[in-house]
């Protein structure tokens, strides 16, 4: 557990980095270092492009799993590391 | 067009690309270097994903628009431009 507190300070301390959440396998945020309405929101949208970007994958390979999916917009960046069990998502202003 | 050939053959020949393809506005791929089974389906489930994307990035915030998504994979990587309701796709392969 320390070693995951570790590594989200280290993230959390990157130039940019406006908030970190992680998300269970359910969609359910058990982490995160925005306010609760942004975090709810992020995970619900998230989670539901985590499966699709795993769909479309599966679709075009069935051995093949997703293993990073990055979204850019114009105001910032959306980082999803995807596990078993878990999922990362960082946002970052990509400028900074 | 003479751009537009110059910019896709630059991306083409650059190292680990394994293809490229264009999505025009109504999901049809108007140009590939893949073969035709492949591109349709890339064509239709990419374009299927970045309006997830674009939606996700939009009820966030109305303001923010979708610009790149890359999704990764264990055998390879997607990348996606899209840009007034074309798509540009290259797959091309994460280790290179």
């Amino acid at each position: 557990m320390a070693e995951v507190e570790e590594t989200l300070k280290r993230i959390q301390s990157q130039k940019g980095v406006q908030g970190i959440i992680i998300v269970n396998s359910e969609g359910i945020p058990v982490k995160s270092t925005l306010d609760n309405q942004s975090t709810v929101q992020y995970s619900a949208l998230i989670h539901q492009l985590v499966m699709k970007a795993r769909s479309t994958l599966r679709d075009i390979d069935p051995q093949n799993d997703l293993t990073f999916l990055r979204v850019r917009s114009k105001k910032n960046e959306i980082m999803i590391a995807p596990d078993k069990d878990y999922f990362l998502i960082v946002i970052q202003n990509p400028s900074a | 067009m003479a751009d537009v050939e110059e910019t896709l053959k630059r991306i083409e020949g650059h190292k680990g690309v394994i293809g490229t393809i264009i999505v025009n506005s109504e999901g049809l791929p108007i140009r590939t270097t893949l073969d035709n089974s492949t591109t349709s389906l890339y064509a239709r489930l990419l374009r299927s994903f970045t309006t997830l994307a674009r939606s996700a990035v939009r009820d966030v915030d109305p303001q923010n628009d979708l610009t790149f998504v890359r999704i990764r994979s264990k055998k390879q990587e997607i990348l996606v431009a899209p840009e007034n309701n074309y798509l540009l796709v290259v797959i091309q392969n994460p280790s290179e």
